[in-house]
């Protein structure tokens, strides 16, 4: 209910009757509003649009008006929103699919722009969270500021770094949102006290309490590199057809002597979508001096035509020059059973360093940097580790 | 009742009050999100390329599996022989004029086949697909918004993780995470598990049976998903209760029943069956 007030308070309506203009969206979450952007224009061909959170917004793939609907298409996720367009609102659904079924959520839209609001100085800063599900907690840090757009947010978990989600506070209450075609994410809370309070929204129907307390400059997380293990008695193997069914293989002579990065990846992970560029320069600065690098893609579908035409989108939209495999579909079952020399393999993405002997020398998960906050690359964490593994020689 | 049972919808304002989203299940019309979710299964079943209406076989790829001529451990009309063999988490499909590999979650098309391999705790595991081919899946009854219900959680029994069998019959490990009390059939307690979906998302899922499997209802049972409701509080809304892959075809394993997790009273509501699916499997000393 508090997410419903916030966000009608922060509309401004305008009329009109085509889909061009600005949109106030939302995802009918069971537990609450996840509030984001659509922007619609049309250029002298065809129409356009973006999906925004706050000030970060990506484009649609594909907008097309047919008959009463307006259709748009997020091609990197596989998703599609599909909504009747009606003078002032849209209202229809969000879709996409994975390999046991649709995930379908109401999506509706009134006209306008939201009201940029801002957080006061104690909801701002540095927070030390604590997720509750069944007897068990995990820690998360959280990040709010107030940016151009109004109060925003990041969380950081030990093996990934959400955000920016956006949304509207009231006094200390806040409801932001981060939905890019693929997360689905919305963060509630209130501050009581000294003490944050309120509930992470994951999809349709995950809500998990949390709680959090003013970061003390002391460790919350686990180390990006302390979360999966390896074997590290015995060369890591694997073997993974390409884009076009060829196998490749750990014992090709093309990885023979050299540092392997293998860079455990799905397309529709945004996280993977900020890391790989980094990986491409990666490659190129280190790929004459021994350095090989190769993508696990590990999908949505299960269906290889459907999902090599993802990774081939991803590939040429990256410009990426290394091999990518298909490796499996996103799931715990299919990761462990890919590659049963790596435990605890659950970060999209998880970078793997192999050493010129072939065996795993470090194990990233994730990528973000956890000394410095939201946005900071571990890319010179990256070069520092290759540098060192260049420099030792094989068996 | 007692105080921890689940209570209609609608019948205490108070309760009501604690619902997150606007109860628009008090009216006689599903509510637009239980519209589209239907909407959007249905026609996943329908069009699908590995919509379980149109599969034709699933067996563990264990040590091997000849798939093609009559005799073969999976007949396939008009394809000739071909093996399929995992190592670790590689499938090989060879046949007489290709040889192509895959990971555990991958497909391989054979014909007009279309295998669908999936990972479980035990090893991969191959669905085969006939094209999709205009087979209607069963439907759902009307709505009943005397059929929704919200109320806590109790705590569980037995905590921990445990291995079942997901709606395609493939191992999964979930959590027990609790149960629920709800006023049908007197007062029937239902065990709720944790599902990971992937990610930062997962799915509280019962199983349960009631009065009418076999009699409009699938024989073995139904999953329905608990939706937390703010307040402590949890929805159950059995419109919303599907049925395992088993009931749109044999071939798939059908979960065994949860113990207890038996409503008496007949369930009209969610997803029906109209035959082809598999019996009921039996659980000693729990009635059905």
């Amino acid at each position: 209910m508090m997410v419903a007030l916030l966000i009608q308070s922060a509309v401004t309506v305008a009329a009109g009757s085509s889909p061009a203009g600005s949109w106030n969206a939302v995802l009918d979450l069971a537990g609450g509003q996840l509030p984001f952007v659509v922007t619609i224009g049309r250029d002298t061909r065809r129409w356009k649009g973006q999906l925004c959170n706050g000030d970060s917004c990506q484009s649609f793939s594909a907008v097309r008006v047919e008959g009463d609907s307006l259709v748009l298409e997020i091609t990197d996720y596989d998703a599609i929103m599909k909504a009747a367009l009606r003078a002032d609102s849209l209202v229809g659904y969000y879709h996409n699919v994975g390999s046991n079924g649709p995930r379908t959520i109401a999506f509706r839209a009134s006209r306008g722009r939201p009201r940029a609001t801002t957080g006061s100085k104690h909801l701002l800063g540095r927070w030390d969270a604590t997720y509750f599900q069944d007897q068990g907690t995990s820690p998360r840090v959280f990040e709010f500021r107030n940016g151009s757009g109004g109060f925003e947010g990041w969380i950081i978990s030990s093996t990934a770094d959400y955000g920016p989600f956006a949304g509207a506070v009231v006094g200390d209450s806040f409801a932001i949102g981060l939905f890019d075609g693929s997360f689905v994410y919305l963060l509630t809370g209130k501050l009581q006290g000294g003490t944050l309070r309120g509930t992470f929204h994951a999809g349709l129907r995950t809500q998990t309490p949390w709680t959090a307390v003013r970061s003390t400059g002391a460790p919350h997380l686990k180390s990006p590199t302390e979360v999966t293990g390896a074997d590290t008695t015995e060369r890591l193997r694997f073997s993974f057809p390409d884009l076009e069914g060829r196998p490749v293989a750990s014992d090709d002579a093309r990885f023979r002597g050299k540092v392997v990065l293998l860079d455990i990846f799905g397309s529709w992970c945004p996280t993977c979508h900020e890391a790989t560029p980094a990986l491409v320069r990666l490659y190129r600065r280190y790929h004459a001096r021994g350095l090989e690098v190769v993508g696990l893609a590990f999908e949505a579908t299960g269906d290889t035509a459907v999902d090599a035409r993802q990774v081939r989108r991803y590939r040429d939209k990256f410009g990426i020059p290394f091999p990518l495999l298909l490796a499996g579909v996103n799931d715990n079952e299919s990761l462990a059973a890919a590659l049963p020399q790596l435990h605890n393999l659950s970060a999209f993405p998880t970078t793997v360093f192999v050493g010129r002997d072939g065996r795993v020398r470090q194990v990233y998960a994730g990528f973000h940097g956890l000394a410095t906050g939201p946005h900071a690359s571990p890319a010179r964490e990256f070069e520092d580790e290759i540098e060192r593994l260049l420099q030792q020689r094989g068996e | 009742m007692t105080s921890l049972g689940f209570r209609r919808l609608g019948v205490a304002l108070t309760l009501r009050s604690m619902i997150f989203v606007a109860p628009a299940s008090l009216t006689a019309q599903a509510p637009t999100p239980v519209v589209m979710e239907r909407a959007g299964y249905l026609a996943w079943l329908k069009h699908a390329a590995n919509s379980p209406l149109f599969a034709v076989a699933q067996r563990p790829v264990g040590t091997g599996l000849r798939l093609g001529p009559p005799d073969a451990d999976v007949p396939l009309e008009g394809v000739a022989e071909h093996r399929l063999t995992g190592d670790g988490g590689i499938v090989r499909l060879d046949g007489p004029t290709e040889k192509e590999q895959s990971g555990g979650g991958r497909s391989f098309q054979l014909g007009t086949y279309k295998l669908f391999l999936s990972s479980s705790p035990s090893g991969p595991v191959v669905t085969v697909f006939e094209p999709p081919s205009g087979k209607q899946p069963p439907g759902y009854y009307p709505y009943h918004s005397s059929l929704v219900f919200i109320g806590p959680m109790l705590p569980p029994e037995q905590p921990g993780k445990l291995r079942v069998l997901g709606t395609d019959g493939i191992e999964v490990e979930g959590t027990e995470v609790g149960a629920v009390l709800v006023p049908l059939g007197g007062t029937t307690r239902l065990r709720v598990l944790r599902i990971p979906l992937g990610g930062e998302e997962s799915e509280l899922e019962i199983f349960f049976r009631d009065g009418s499997n076999g009699d409009g209802t699938y024989p073995a049972g139904r999953f329905v998903s608990l939706i937390p409701a703010g307040a402590g509080k949890f929805r159950l809304d059995f419109n919303m209760a599907r049925n395992p892959f088993c009931a749109y075809s044999a071939i798939y394993a059908c979960p065994l029943p949860w113990r207890g997790n038996v409503i008496t009273q007949p369930i009209r509501a969610g997803e029906r069956y109209m035959g082809g699916g598999l019996e009921a499997p039996e659980v000693e000393g729990d009635p059905k």
